[in-house]
């Protein structure tokens, strides 16, 4: 399946390769400038209305020892990735983890797969190559999609078309890791609804939440992998459907939400790629907590340094969050989305989401 | 009291009874009772001593006479008896002087002399003669030739006990291949116990006496430390007393016997750094406590209710009105030029006035008329009587010395607390029976001491020690040194409280340092040679200090320290502790020395020491030593320093000073360890990515020295060849300049140079191109020249670790 993509992609890395190539030839020493990757180098793409990394940037230099570990390493997973490309190939990230033990250099070698999956972010930056183009896979597998949409999966096997209702069983339509390889055909959905919790998803899937609102249900399964987050971009750009999110109410689940959003800081390179800016935020949010009376958790400590952690991120930095944020702060509590359980099994697809979704002005 | 003392109302006649028994002892005889106080307590111990003694000897009359002391020691074994020799190139001892030097005990020129040398360590020669005749009862034998002698003296004497008198048993002419020098020899009670000891003793003299050369037979060892330097030890002056450093009695004992009358003449006279001009600070300083100071005041100013003119108008009786008035009026006048007036110069006052009214109105101002005038007159001054009948006495004294105490208290206190200390110190010099208000510093404390107690009481305010001294430092500062001369020598040497004010002077005042040329240290360079000779090591320092004085001897502390290399690296650290050149073997628990070796955090050195305190661990030798005219030792044996604190603070600061430098090294030694890992790792690493980057380019082979020596901050030295033209450039990357010597061997073809600073060198049929060169940071510079092409090169490179240099070339 060797195509245009893939022969730039080999492209890209190879004129990497030449850089450092020609920086040794001319008695220089090999360097690589990858924008710095933290809260505080991420700046608002007014233009691509994402989060994108500003102008900060580290540098991998070989005069450390460290640094000259990093360019090696990278230089051997540039000659591996190509060769990759060359004979259409994929493998996993964690793959090419165990696979730097078969280098017959110690140094080459990673010393955990957080490294591993540092250098391809670094590369996937560098080269402007999306590791998908790399035919790097992520280990997790993408989400489940249930409701209303006939799509087509162009798979090693052949094409498929498939309705993700009619055709698929309680579990929904399991996305494949890249899910460019997948066309819409036809829908009747009227938003997309993410779920964070598998146990709320098949919840409202039990109830016919999506047959019933034409929602279709997107779980995301805690932080969602890039293929949930990139088939969640398509649905909301190409079938130019609404997007809401439903999680718990709590700091970890605002992130969740804010990587649907806005993007991850690990990868606001393919911000663009992936965030759907538009996003909204259903609940449960701490004005929830008080309104509906729900069974709380008092916050812990890390909660509240999470929260006043997201008080400080530019991505939160708005009147609703801020407002959000400073209520649950003051009451000290936090609700997860099976509380709403207490007022019957039906009072979240009967009463909470179509309130909500009212509300919002996407019913 | 002791036992010896008759007790009133006791048994008759027991002090009689006593008196018996009680007769003087022979200092011999005090001796052989009190063997472990000279370091004759063991058979072992014994052994070192007399080696320590002889070879002390040996070395100062080598020393003395200027020349380089070439020393042999032999130990036998003679039967139950250990038999010592000792032998030296000394000037020799006169046939007259032979008996007394080894049959005498406490007998020597060196005792008394304020002058570093060994010989006070110890109590001399003759205390191993003792012990040797009292152990084994085998006489001494001495052989000693002089300079200019034909034959040498040949002696075998005791020493009498009861009498401290040699006794000889034989005595005559014998030949000696020796030119000229002593030897003795001993039989000895001795066992070789101590032998660490005894070779540590050796050893450490040959370090701190590069100039001698030091040779041991023992049974089972024989040691030679050859001579590293011909340069003698720096002759020693005998120094007068340091004012800081004499003690009462020896004051007393000087002021009896010296010439001098003033007590100006006695301190310029028998003490070593006293001029004229310190001379008067001690005697100015020496008045304050004999006489005290005058309290002076602020004349009144015209709004107060005194009239000093009333007053000496009234005092003065019979003078003639015009005369009286006339005085009266000037010296009231005159009083207006002083911001502050002290009695004496009130009464100095009134005296030149009264001198030019006697000339003027042709009267006489007699003494008891002068008198009265001062006293009503002063009085005025002091408001004595103010007469305004508030009832307030002392108005003028309190508003002086309110003055005074508000200008040196701080803020914080309110004005009562300032007012009620001005008013009780007030009648203190108002009540005083001294009407001059002449008072010691003590005197004035105790004024301020009462007043600031009163007020805390009363008043309920605090007035803190700080406070107090303040303001006793002010008032102090207010008063005036009295006018009086210092008492004569004889008067002082008198009286022990005035001897005590004198010697209480004397320390106070700042004098600079004895002289030092009373003192051989051995200086850091020699130090360096001495542990150089002894320890194969990677690294040494060595730190002389000024000279410091303690109890007004003289002293410099000296610290050498030598590490890595063949040192043990197991274990503590080797201490090795020096006083006059003499090494300090025993007691090393008690010695100043340790404890301040111990108390040193040797970790801010890069040193290992556990727990942060404690000798320190591994691979170094610590030397310490200290030089002085009258070393502090903690008894008689000598063994150990005092920890007398200045002497340690000196020896701290000498051996911190050595530290520094080994600090630097190990600093610099682990940043070129550090360096060369580094290059190590990314010699491997950075080849291997340029291997790979070939591989994955598909592009040439890839030459990366350039980029290491800029990954280095190298100097990079590369050879371009350009036809017959080679070019020698060399890089420097690095953050400081480099100056190279760069040596091109050119083999097979004769070079030519283009460039004007090298030279070529012809040696067997190879060409040595020299070329010395300086490049600062960041430049290049090349050398270039002519050769033929089958020419083969051998470059090196001088001047630059290896570390620091990537040659390419």
């Amino acid at each position: 399946m060797s195509t245009d993509t893939d022969a730039d992609a080999r492209e890209q890395l190879i004129d990497l390769a030449e850089k450092f190539y020609d920086q040794f030839d001319e008695g220089n020493v090999p360097t690589m400038e990858i924008p710095t990757r933290t809260k505080s180098n991420i700046e608002y793409d007014e233009d691509k209305n994402v989060w994108v990394y500003g102008d900060r940037e580290s540098t991998r230099t070989a005069k450390t020892i460290s640094g000259a570990e990093k360019l090696l390493k990278a230089t051997y997973t540039i000659d591996f990735l190509a060769r990759q490309l060359d004979e259409d190939r994929s493998s996993t990230l964690r793959e090419l983890y165990y696979l730097s033990e078969s280098w017959d250099l110690d140094e080459a070698q990673f010393n955990n797969q957080d490294e591993s999956n540092n250098l391809i972010e670094d590369l996937e930056i560098v080269s402007e190559v999306k590791r998908e183009d790399f035919h790097m896979r992520p280990e997790e597998s993408g989400a489940k999609v249930m409701g209303p949409l006939r799509i087509r999966e162009q798979t090693n096997r052949g094409d498929r078309e498939i309705h993700c209702q009619d055709d698929v069983g309680q579990g929904g339509y399991q996305i494949p890791n890249n899910p460019d390889t997948i066309e819409f055909l036809d829908n009747d959905a009227e938003f997309v609804l993410c779920v964070e919790t598998g146990g709320m998803r098949d919840r409202l899937v039990e109830n016919s939440f999506d047959d019933e609102y034409d929602a279709l249900v997107v779980h995301l399964g805690g932080q969602p992998a890039r293929a949930t987050r990139r088939i969640t971009k398509r649905l909301h750009d190409e079938l130019d459907l609404p997007v809401t999110v439903f999680a718990d109410g709590d700091p970890w689940s605002y992130r969740i939400y804010g990587s649907v959003s806005y993007g991850s800081i690990k990868s606001a390179h393919l911000s663009e790629y992936l965030a759907t800016p538009e996003a909204q935020f259903i609940g449960i949010q701490p004005e929830d907590i008080v309104e509906y009376d729900l069974p709380t958790d008092p916050l812990s400590d890390s909660d509240i340094n999470a929260l006043e952690s997201e008080l400080e991120d530019p991505r939160f930095q708005t009147d609703y969050w801020e407002e959000q944020i400073e209520l649950q702060l003051d009451i000290g509590k936090k609700s997860e989305q099976q509380s709403l359980a207490s007022y019957g099994l039906d009072f979240v697809t009967d009463t909470y989401l179509p309130e909500r979704l009212d509300e919002m002005g996407v019913l | 009291m002791t036992s010896h003392q008759s007790q009133l109302g006791g048994g008759e006649g027991i002090a009689e009874e006593l008196a018996e028994s009680q007769r003087s002892i022979s200092i011999a005889e005090f001796f052989e009772k009190n063997k472990h106080m000279l370091g004759f307590d063991s058979g072992a111990r014994g052994l070192v001593t007399a080696v320590k003694e002889a070879v002390d000897n040996a070395l100062d009359a080598c020393e003395e006479a200027g020349i380089a002391p070439d020393i042999y020691v032999e130990i036998q074994e003679a039967g139950d008896y250990y038999r010592l020799i000792v032998e030296d190139n000394g000037p020799g001892i006169t046939r007259e002087q032979i008996p007394k030097v080894f049959g005498k005990l406490l007998y020597g020129s060196r005792f008394h002399k304020r002058v570093q040398n060994r010989g006070q360590q110890g109590i001399g020669i003759s205390a191993a003669v003792l012990y040797s005749q009292l152990t084994s009862g085998k006489p001494a034998k001495i052989t000693s030739r002089t300079k200019n002698g034909v034959d040498a003296e040949y002696f075998e004497l005791i020493i009498d006990t009861d009498t401290n008198e040699p006794e000889i048993d034989v005595e005559e002419t014998t030949t000696w291949e020796r030119p000229h020098g002593t030897r003795i020899e001993l039989e000895m009670e001795a066992n070789m116990r101590a032998r660490s000891q005894l070779h540590d003793y050796i050893k450490h003299t040959a370090v701190v006496n590069p100039h001698a050369r030091i040779e041991l037979r023992e049974p089972s060892e024989h040691m030679k430390y050859e001579r590293v330097t011909d340069q003698l030890p720096e002759e020693t002056e005998e120094i007068r007393p340091h004012p800081h450093g004499v003690e009462l009695g020896t004051l007393i004992k000087m002021l009896e016997a010296t010439d001098s009358y003033s007590v100006s003449g006695f301190l310029q006279g028998e003490f070593t750094r006293v001029g004229g001009k310190t001379a008067d600070s001690v005697i100015d300083n020496f008045r304050d406590r004999h006489y005290g100071r005058e309290m002076s005041w602020s004349p009144p100013k015209s709004h107060e209710p005194v009239d000093v003119a009333r007053a000496l108008d009234a005092a003065v009786a019979n003078k003639g009105a015009d005369a009286t008035a006339e005085f009266a009026d000037r010296v009231d006048d005159a009083l207006d030029g002083y911001d502050r007036v002290a009695h004496h110069e009130f009464a100095d006052l009134a005296d030149d006035v009264a001198e030019d009214i006697e000339e003027k109105y042709d009267v006489t101002f007699g003494s008891t008329v002068r008198e009265n005038a001062v006293e009503a007159g002063w009085n005025a001054v002091i408001g004595a009587d103010d007469g305004d009948g508030d009832g307030q006495e002392h108005d003028h004294l309190r508003s002086d010395l309110y003055a005074i105490v508000d200008d040196v208290t701080t803020t914080q206190k309110d004005d009562a607390t300032v007012q009620g200390i001005a008013d009780r110190l007030a009648p203190k010099f108002g009540d005083a029976d001294d009407t001059r208000h002449r008072f010691t510093r003590d005197e004035i404390r105790e004024f301020v001491r009462r007043a600031a107690e009163a007020t805390e009481e009363y008043d309920d305010a605090t007035f803190g020690e700080t406070a107090r001294e303040n303001v006793v430092e002010a008032v102090w500062n207010a008063a005036e040194r009295a006018p009086d001369d210092p008492p004569n020598v004889t008067e002082i040497g008198d009286d022990r409280d005035t001897s005590s004010q004198l010697l209480e002077a004397m320390r106070e005042t700042d004098i600079i340092s004895p002289p030092t040329d009373c003192l051989a240290p051995i200086n850091a360079e020699l130090i360096e040679q001495g542990l150089r000779k002894e320890y194969d090591a990677e690294f040494y320092a060595a730190s002389t200090r000024d000279a410091s004085v303690h109890g007004g001897d003289p002293f410099i502390v000296e610290a050498g320290l030598a590490y890595g290399g063949d040192i043990e690296t197991e274990g503590k650290a080797e201490v090795m502790r020096f006083a006059n050149r003499v090494p300090l073997v025993y007691q090393r628990g008690a010695c100043a020395t340790t404890d301040v070796v111990k108390n040193i955090n040797w970790r801010n050195y890069n040193l290992d020491q556990p727990g942060g305190s404690g000798i320190p661990d591994g691979e170094v030798v610590i030397m310490v030593h200290i030089a002085s005219t009258n070393v502090p030792f903690t008894s008689e044996s000598k063994d150990a320093v005092a920890n007398v604190p200045e002497l340690e603070s000196e020896i701290e600061l000498a051996m911190r000073e050595a530290a520094r430098e080994l600090k630097s090294f190990l600093k610099k030694r682990r940043s070129m360890q550090q360096r060369r890992e580094k290059q190590d790792k990314l010699a491997t690493i950075l080849p291997e990515m340029a291997e790979k980057l070939t591989q994955v380019t598909d592009d040439g082979d890839l030459d990366i020295d350039d980029t290491l020596a800029r990954i280095m901050n190298n100097v990079l030295v590369e050879r371009e060849r350009d036809g017959d033209t080679v070019r020698l450039v060399i890089e420097n990357n690095s953050d400081r300049s480099a100056d190279v010597e760069v040596t091109d061997i050119v083999a097979g073809s004769e070079p030519t140079l283009a460039n004007g600073d090298a030279s070529v060198v012809e040696m067997d049929g190879e060409w040595f191109v020299k070329w010395s060169t300086s490049v600062s940071s960041g430049d290049e510079a090349t050398l270039e020249y002519d050769v033929g092409e089958d020419a083969d090169f051998e470059i090196s490179i001088e001047g630059l670790e290896d570390e620091r240099l990537t040659i390419n070339a």
